[in-house]
């Protein structure tokens, strides 16, 4: 009985293992083949590592543009929705005033709209800006659709942090901003760090809104250079291997090197649902 | 303390015009929209309910998309929560593989979905694709089963995309059982209590928030799902794997249907308010 609960225990272990890790590493090693070798035997090994299809695929689509595009994005999406969200949750965190329940109930309404149900109106809204086609377009809704989780995650932090530092900053003379931005916000690193970690990865798997907020290739990032040349991709597979690794290959070193961020922010993030 | 008030005005405002601006007008449109008629270049003409009354009773592919996503708020509230549980029961027992496991497991999580409909697509093609292989592998060798664009298989080859990777489920869940204090376990362990009847009546009931919170994360998930059926399905074969995201974006940016496809959101947005205090009260989330 014990043995067979054992044998169980790994063998569900092992498929988890082999599903997460399996399409990675297959797709890993085909990026390295030619065209015949995946055709011929999809199971075997490169023969050499060949980096000719990540340099192919690098031409057939403008990937370098995607990607400066998916950066830019992902690093001011961030950047805004951090300072923002910073601000208020401060506030929201540390000072009693009137229609502060109300506010914080408006703004959790968020959590209850699921992205997909606004692609229409905020089409509509961000054409009307003046904003479509635009990367300041893609930042401004992503650092939108982080609002909640980032609003939770800091503002849970900032009520960690004691009373007493602000108000001896105050009697030195400090102002409120130079309070804020001198003294809160270089203590409130890990809270930052996390909700930051979460924001960056949004704004960097993106699919949907990216595709009906932007046209053609000069705004597009990286989610869509999958989509759009799949087809162009289709008649060389190696080449399409590849370029799936570039778009997978920036998101999972985020991970490895910032795992705890991203596992405390999700734990935080989840509670409030 | 110093009067604050201008300064609470100056840093709330920000966040409150991000707001307006992404949620609040989004909504005022898609309501307001979703009682008219209207198209592109066109100004949107008032047609009271008959959206709604088309959309209930007449459009069947509306009913297929409705179904489908239904199906999948169903699978991946039960089964995927299911999973993930599990996992983080086993990997909670600590043995040699539990980081590499829980680090591994997130990664099809953290990719992007359209990276994640991609490897699927690659794996699942017909030709050269690695389980086509391996079924030939072993005997039949003409074996060309095209898993995404076959009816009998679509539903069940995109479901495969997300329903086994509960990653997300089995680290609440990990967090949950840390902040069990240990005196329970070792008072458990003393009255000769086994390690699976720990799990099975102690860990287990003390865990139900954070399960009913899981089940509300992984069923509302499956309302936004529409990155990976774009990259391997685009709804079909037929409307087999059409959902109600997917149809959104068909009946706004490729009918131009607007004022049809708002009404869309609207039931997207009641159907999963529905299922969240549907879940709070199963679960009883919130009370102890």
């Amino acid at each position: 009985m014990k043995i067979a609960l054992s044998i169980c225990r790994y063998l569900f272990v092992f498929l988890i293992i082999l599903l997460s890790l399996g399409p990675f590493l297959w797709v890993l090693m085909a990026s390295f083949k030619t065209n015949s070798e995946i055709l011929s035997n999809s199971l075997s090994w490169p023969a050499s590592l060949r980096v000719s299809n990540y340099i192919k695929a690098f031409e057939i689509a403008p990937l370098s543009r995607f990607y400066a595009n998916s950066v830019i994005v992902g690093v001011f999406g961030t950047f805004l929705n951090l300072l923002i969200l910073g601000m208020s949750a401060y506030v929201l965190a540390r000072f009693q005033f009137r229609g502060k329940k109300l506010l914080m109930v408006v703004l959790s309404l968020s959590l209850l709209i699921p992205g997909t149900a606004m692609l229409q109106p905020l089409y509509l809204t961000v054409n009307t800006l003046g904003l479509y086609d635009r990367l300041i377009g893609l930042i401004i809704v992503y650092a939108g659709f982080g609002l909640p989780v980032s609003l939770y995650i800091l503002s849970s932090y900032f009520l960690t942090i004691p009373k007493e530092i602000e108000e001896s900053a105050y009697l030195d003379g400090a102002g409120f901003i130079r309070t804020f931005f001198k003294i809160i916000l270089p203590i409130s690193k890990p809270g930052f760090s996390t909700a930051a970690v979460l924001q960056f990865l949004l704004c960097w798997n993106e699919f949907q809104f990216v595709m009906i907020l932007t046209s053609g290739n000069q705004n597009r990032t990286l989610p869509l250079a999958l989509y759009y040349f799949k087809s162009q991709f289709a008649s060389d597979y190696g080449v399409m291997f590849a370029a799936t690794m570039v778009v997978i290959v920036p998101s999972i070193l985020v991970y490895i090197l910032l795992q705890r961020q991203v596992i405390s922010g999700l734990a935080a993030g989840a509670v409030k649902g | 303390m110093v009067n604050h008030k201008g300064y609470i005005v100056l840093f709330l405002l920000p966040t409150i015009i991000l707001f307006a601006l992404v949620y609040a007008v989004s909504m005022v449109i898609l309501f307001g929209t979703s009682f008219t008629e209207w198209s592109t270049g066109l100004k949107p003409v008032f047609v009271g309910f008959s959206n709604y009354t088309r959309m209930l009773f007449e459009d069947t592919s509306f009913k297929e998309g409705f179904w489908n996503t239904a199906l999948w708020v169903l699978l991946q509230s039960t089964l995927h929560v299911l999973i993930g549980v599990v996992f983080a029961v086993i990997l909670n027992m600590r043995e040699f593989y539990w980081k590499f496991a829980r680090t591994v497991f997130m990664f099809p999580n953290i990719i992007s979905g359209a990276a994640v409909g991609m490897l699927f697509l690659c794996m699942l093609n017909p030709d050269f694709g690695v389980v086509n292989s391996f079924i030939r592998l072993f005997g039949n060798s003409d074996y060309a089963q095209n898993w995404f664009m076959d009816y009998a298989t679509a539903f069940l080859s995109v479901t495969m995309t997300w329903l086994p990777y509960a990653a997300v489920v089995t680290i609440l869940i990990l967090a949950e059982i840390a902040a069990i204090p240990d005196s329970l376990f070792e008072s458990a362990r003393i009255d000769g209590a086994s390690e699976i009847k720990i799990n099975l009546f102690i860990i287990i009931p003390m865990l139900r928030n954070i399960i009913g919170t899981c089940v509300i994360l992984a069923g509302t998930s499956m309302l936004q799902k529409m990155d990976i059926i774009m990259m391997t399905t685009g709804g079909g074969p037929g409307n087999t794997t059409m959902n109600l995201p997917m149809y959104i974006y068909k009946t706004a940016f490729m009918d131009n249907d607007f004022g049809y496809s708002n009404s869309i959101g609207v039931f997207l947005i009641c159907f999963g308010i529905v299922f969240v205090l549907l879940i709070r009260y199963l679960f009883r989330i919130g009370s102890q």
